[in-house]
């Protein structure tokens, strides 16, 4: 589904500071991450991770640093960016009173999708909510509420896909099916994890990132790391507690 | 890029209109407030009988039970937004902030002006049956009546942003919005009396106090057209 060629760094993040108030939440955050790649960033409540994710997706400015998402600035190409993003929550990021058709139509103009009703049927069909396309959303169980998420992230064929822990509250089959569709466009998008589940988390990675404190903690390819050595880090930095 | 802007206003606002008419929270709260200020309006003015002439405090009977009606209105503008965190997926969407402004603004504005326009009827039969009318042509009451909707509207939906993450959201924004409406509140009163009383001189009044209305939206609308994208993002 992805149509720019996936060549060069998706993200490009130097001497990122976010600060609220006195509080450092984010600490001169340096890393790259290369178009196509899986990251799954982990680390303590506290850490840093929403924060980081919420400045990648435009949703935060920077205090200090500099940030390219995509090749564009977070800041200065703001709107052109947003085109290119994608994003999964725990929360839905849908309205309750609006059908499921009616959301994915809603966002579909707010993107300028062309065809637009026909892009919202294939993404209900792909994520086997067709039958359910004139309901309330109110009326969604939480599996179907993250699935009918996922077709409005991937409404305008996002580039890059960040996944704020998209398996919290989601029952065993929900995951299932999460896990299933996130496969299927795996190799068509670029994609940004945050998890507390070490082994969910590394399991679909190809790179790995620790905050704590928000500072990188460590970040490597997940081939160069090695699993005992990487999660005794993980248990240090949870107890590291909150900065 | 103004047509997709336009785009983005027209979607923003028709889900605003689909949910309100589906829900009714807006028009409900508001509508059921107004009617019950003119019936304690009417309760509290049952002893003055035929002495007092209710079209000298029908102006500011109105614009009280209007702005409070209003304050009711915001604070839900933004509920639905909250809700499952949708105000962040329409931050991801590349939408200018000014155009959710405008839109929200729109929206509220028409919930008003409907729930404005239920209500002045209760009001005359509540308060002017068998009793003089208004002196003037009736359009000069919608004249002030949409003017200074928008005025409530535009500061209202900018005060309900800032506000709508607030853990006291619902007393916070009574405390800035009434202060900052002073100005609107008082202009509109006496349009509204200049309508209703009549008399030599009332349309030249009129006028003269629209003028401080249309000069309030005026700047209070470019106020929150600047500051919106620093309100919303914050």
């Amino acid at each position: 589904m992805g149509e720019t060629p996936l060549t060069g760094n998706a993200l490009e993040v130097r001497g990122l500071t976010r600060a609220f108030g006195a509080r450092k939440a984010l600490d001169k955050v340096d890393f790259d991450l290369p178009e196509g790649a899986f990251l799954s960033i982990f680390g303590p409540n506290g850490a840093g991770k929403t924060t980081l994710v919420k400045i990648l997706t435009t949703l935060l400015n920077p205090s200090a640093g500099s940030v390219r998402v995509c090749g564009l600035d977070v800041v200065t190409d703001a709107v052109e960016l947003r085109h290119k993003i994608g994003l999964i929550s725990h929360n839905p990021l849908l309205y309750a009173d609006l059908t499921a058709e009616e959301n994915l139509l809603f966002f579909a103009e707010m993107y300028g999708i062309p065809d637009a009703e026909e892009r919202v049927r294939e993404l209900l069909e792909s994520v086997e909510l067709d039958h359910r396309r004139l309901d309330l959303t109110r009326t969604f169980s939480r599996g179907m509420l993250q699935r009918l998420s996922i077709a409005r992230a991937l409404l305008h064929r996002p580039d890059i896909l960040f996944l704020d822990e998209p398996y919290s509250g989601l029952d065993p089959h929900a995951m299932d099916i999460l896990d299933t569709l996130i496969a299927q466009i795996r190799g068509e998008h670029t994609f940004v994890m945050i998890s507390h589940d070490l082994s969910k988390g590394l399991e679909l990675c190809s790179h790995a990132l620790i905050l704590a404190n928000g500072k990188v903690v460590m970040f490597d390819e997940r081939d160069a790391i090695d699993e005992a050595a990487f999660r005794e880090t993980y248990r240090a930095t949870v107890g590291m507690g909150v900065a | 890029m103004a047509s997709a802007s336009w785009r983005q206003f027209k979607a923003i606002l028709r889900k605003d209109l689909v949910m309100e008419m589906r829900t009714h929270e807006m028009i409900t709260s508001m509508g059921l407030y107004a009617i019950l200020t003119m019936v304690v309006y009417q309760i509290a003015l049952t002893e003055a009988g035929e002495a007092l002439d209710v079209r000298l405090v029908m102006p500011g009977l109105i614009w009280v039970a209007f702005i409070f009606m209003s304050l009711l209105g915001l604070n839900r503008s933004f509920v639905h937004e909250k809700d499952q965190g949708c105000i962040d997926a329409l931050l991801l969407s590349p939408v200018d902030r000014p155009v959710i402004f405008f839109a929200k603004f729109s929206g509220n504005l028409l919930f008003l002006l409907a729930v404005e326009v239920l209500s002045l009827p209760v009001f005359a039969f509540l308060f002017l049956q068998g009793r003089e009318g208004i002196s003037n042509p009736i359009w000069l009451l919608g004249v002030v009546m949409l003017a200074a909707s928008v005025g409530i509207s535009g500061v209202g939906t900018l005060l309900a942003t800032m506000t709508v993450n607030t853990s006291g959201k619902d007393i916070l924004l009574a405390v800035v919005f009434v202060p900052l409406m002073y100005p609107l509140l008082r202009a509109a009163v006496g349009a509204t009396f200049a309508a209703v009383i009549g008399g030599p001189g009332s349309i030249e009044t009129f006028w003269s106090w629209m003028a401080w209305v249309a000069g309030f939206d005026v700047i209070m609308l470019l106020v929150a057209f600047g500051l919106y994208e620093f309100v919303i993002g914050a």
